[in-house]
This record gives structure tokens, C-alpha cells and sequence, in this order.
């Protein structure tokens, strides 16, 4: 009887161990958040860049088109990169004014893959005035926001456009986040990035 | 006054009564053959660990059984299952040769499950309240989980651990084969954790076991 008891008891407990599972409750986890992910060149000098222009709408990529996003919170990440920007130094001129960088603002949303290029001059409605060509192949679940700080001082002699700063702010705009909050973390990927700053006079 | 000492005579009988019904002192109680306990086991994080998790962690069980070998002396075994966690907010991640810099919440946990042989001295076995020393030796698997967003980035080891005990185990009677049992241990491991830019190693913490006994006479 001693014996059976204390199988019953070394079973209930082991039952018991078992079904505890290792992962957090669901309810806690992340999957709501906003990840900010930035990459520089770590090749450049920032320093020997001053001015800058930026695009007038961010651009929404789907399956189907690409078009300009409107609204609200649209309109504010743009101010936002404009606020930044300023902060570290830099000045904002016309497009048509031969800026040093060119910062352009995607936003993807859906779960395909994507491969897709800008023809260099043949692509009118979105920067006409440089070249830019490079392939991008990548899948995403959820919206991204995708900033790009493109580097026109050095197109003129490589024909190419290169990316010294990238910025991706996973989870935009898919949940149920605060226009503050979305410039909260535009603002956070220039926090995130000290080496992005310019003392040039 | 007839009242009084009838009350007084019923008094006294009953207790005689009561004291006849009890064994000599030095009798009292009964040494076990062996137990078998299930706790409540809270984990306490330290040094590296801490810098990890900083919290405490009510997430966890320890299964354990002992058997007597020679008086106070037992041995036996012990099986846990822990889970220590924490959310951390705006933390930023670098990997600044490649330039690149993560901002996220994330939830780190670390899942264990340890097994360890054990070796007991309970200095009055007999007794109700029947303190010990041990120590356990053994492996312990642990997984590491960085969760960002649906991402879960995470390693797992085995590696070694050892484990001073002090604890009591508690009878619910002097021939009670029920009992709470309360220890307290120090764990070090050989463990060690390489996510991002937290590396740590001999991961150690603190265990508070409150649970119950099955006593075998």
C-alpha cells in the first residue's frame, strides 16, 4: 500500500513537472512590439557630408503597386526624419539642389517576398534626378518601414547609389500604435546611431 | 465545592489517561526508510545569471527522493523543472564592426532542468522536525531564449552542477507519513550563456523548496 502511495505521489509530481511548459505565456510575448534595426557604413565619414533632401511621401510597396501614403502618421515619420536630420548637423535643400544625401521612406506589408529594383533613370515618379539600381530580395510577415539615407555625392562617379544608413522599424503600422509612438522609434534609430552626425560648417 | 473537585478528579484521570496512552520520550517518532518530495521551488538568479534575469522566479517544481542508508544518512535523487524570465524594454543590441544596431523589447528566459544524485545527513531522522545537509551533483539542461517580436533566438546546454542543501524535513505528526519539507540551496553550474552581447558563465542561483513529504516507515 506504502509502495503504491508512493508511486501515485512520484507520478502526480512527474505529471505535474511535465505539463508545465517552458515558454512565457502567449500573452506576453512580443509580438506587438516595434524593433528598431539600424546598419551604418562603417566605412564613411559622415562628417564630410552636410546637405540632404527627402522625399515627399513614403512609399507603400504591395503586390500590386506602388503608391504614396497619405495620413497622419505618414506625414509625421517624415517630419520626424526632417527633426533628426537637422539635429545632427545636417541641411535640408531641394532635390533639384545636388544634396549629398538622398533619404527615401518605403513601407512594405505583407508576407511575400519581394524582388524588386529601381531602373536607374527610367523610373520617373520617385527621384529622376540620380541613379539608383540596387536589387532587394527579402520576405517580411508584418509592416516595415524601411528609411534609407542614399548617398548622391559619390553616384556621380561610381554610376551607383550606395546606402550608408538603413533603418527598419518592424511591426509599423500592423498594430494598434500611437502616431507618437511611431516617431518615438523614427526618432530611436537615430538615437541608436551616434556615428550618424555631421559637424562640417 | 463537590463541583470543583469533580472537575479536578476528571481532570487528573484524563490526563493520566492521556500520558499512559504516550510511548517513553526516548521512543517517540520513527526513523524512515525512505521519502519522496514535491516543492514548490523558487529560483533566486546571481552574479552572470542576475545580469541575464534579475528576477525571481516563482516558476519552477523539484521532485526528489531519499532513501536511508545508515542512520541519519540518505541517499537519492533530485528532478526540477525551472523557469526563470524577463521582459526588458528599449533595450538596444549593437554589433558595432558591422554597424548595426537593435532596439526591441525583448523577453529573455531561460529554461532548466536539472537532474541530480543527492547525498542527505539528517541529524534526528527520528524526530518530528528532522534537519539535514546534502549535497547534489549532477547535470543540468538549460535553454536560453531571447524572444524578439515572433523571432526566438535561443541555445541550449548541458552541463554540470553541484548543489549544498540545507533543509528540514517536517513531520505532520511524530508517526506521520506526511510532512512538509523546506530547504534552501545554493546552485553553481558550469552553464553559461552566449546570446548577443550577454555572455555570461558558471550560471549560480538560490533555491527555496516548500513542499510535501510521502515518509515510507
Amino acid at each position: 500500500m506504502k509502495t503504491k502511495l508512493g508511486f501515485l505521489f512520484l507520478g502526480t509530481g512527474l505529471i505535474f513537472t511535465l505539463s508545465c511548459t517552458k515558454y512565457p505565456p502567449e500573452s506576453d510575448r512580443l509580438l506587438e512590439d516595434l524593433v528598431v534595426i539600424t546598419q551604418y557604413d562603417t566605412k564613411v565619414d559622415f562628417n564630410n557630408y552636410k546637405t540632404y533632401s527627402i522625399a515627399g511621401s513614403i512609399m507603400e510597396i504591395t503586390d500590386k503597386d506602388t503608391v504614396a501614403m497619405t495620413g497622419q502618421t505618414p506625414t509625421a515619420i517624415l517630419t520626424q526624419i526632417d527633426v533628426d536630420m537637422q539635429a545632427r548637423g545636417f541641411s535640408k535643400v531641394p532635390a533639384s539642389s545636388h544634396p549629398e544625401f538622398a533619404i527615401q521612406v518605403l513601407y512594405y506589408q505583407n508576407t511575400n517576398v519581394y524582388t524588386y529594383y529601381y531602373d536607374w533613370w527610367g523610373w520617373g515618379g520617385y527621384y529622376p534626378y540620380y541613379p539608383y539600381s540596387p536589387v532587394y530580395t527579402t520576405s517580411y510577415t508584418t509592416g516595415m518601414l524601411n528609411i534609407e539615407l542614399l548617398d548622391l555625392k559619390t553616384a556621380d562617379v561610381n554610376q551607383r547609389t550606395y546606402v550608408r544608413w538603413n533603418a527598419f522599424i518592424r511591426g509599423i503600422l500592423t498594430g494598434t500604435h500611437t502616431t507618437a509612438e511611431v516617431t518615438g522609434r523614427v526618432n530611436q534609430a537615430f538615437v541608436q546611431t551616434p556615428q550618424l552626425k555631421t559637424t562640417k560648417p | 465545592m463537590k463541583k470543583i473537585l469533580l472537575v479536578f478528579a476528571v481532570f487528573v484521570l484524563m490526563t493520566g489517561l492521556a500520558q499512559s496512552q504516550d510511548k517513553p520520550a526516548s521512543t517517540l517518532g520513527f526513523t524512515p526508510s525512505s521519502y519522496y518530495t514535491f516543492a514548490w521551488n523558487t529560483t533566486f538568479t546571481m552574479g552572470d545569471f542576475n545580469k541575464w534575469v534579475s528576477g525571481t522566479s516563482p516558476a519552477g517544481f523539484d521532485f526528489g527522493g531519499r532513501y536511508f542508508i545508515n542512520n541519519g544518512l540518505a541517499v537519492g535523487f533530485n528532478l526540477s523543472w525551472q523557469r526563470v524570465s524577463q521582459i526588458y524594454t528599449d533595450e538596444t543590441f549593437t554589433i558595432p564592426d558591422k554597424g548595426i544596431a537593435i532596439n526591441a523589447e525583448n523577453y529573455r528566459f531561460t529554461w532548466m532542468v536539472p537532474f541530480q544524485a543527492v547525498v542527505d545527513y539528517h541529524f534526528m531522522s527520528d524526530k518530528m522536525i528532522s534537519p539535514y545537509i546534502g549535497l547534489g551533483i549532477g547535470g543540468d539542461y538549460m535553454e536560453h531564449h531571447l524572444l524578439i517580436q515572433e523571432y526566438d533566438i535561443y541555445k541550449t546546454r548541458w552541463d554540470f552542477s553541484l548543489t549544498p542543501e540545507v533543509g528540514a524535513l517536517v513531520k505532520f505528526g511524530n508517526y506521520s507519513q506526511w510532512g512538509a519539507l523546506v530547504a534552501f540551496n545554493y546552485k553553481w553550474t558550469t552553464n553559461k550563456i552566449e546570446l548577443y552581447e550577454t555572455a555570461s558563465k558558471d550560471l549560480q542561483m538560490l533555491n527555496l523548496k516548500i513542499g510535501l513529504a510521502m515518509i515510507i516507515r
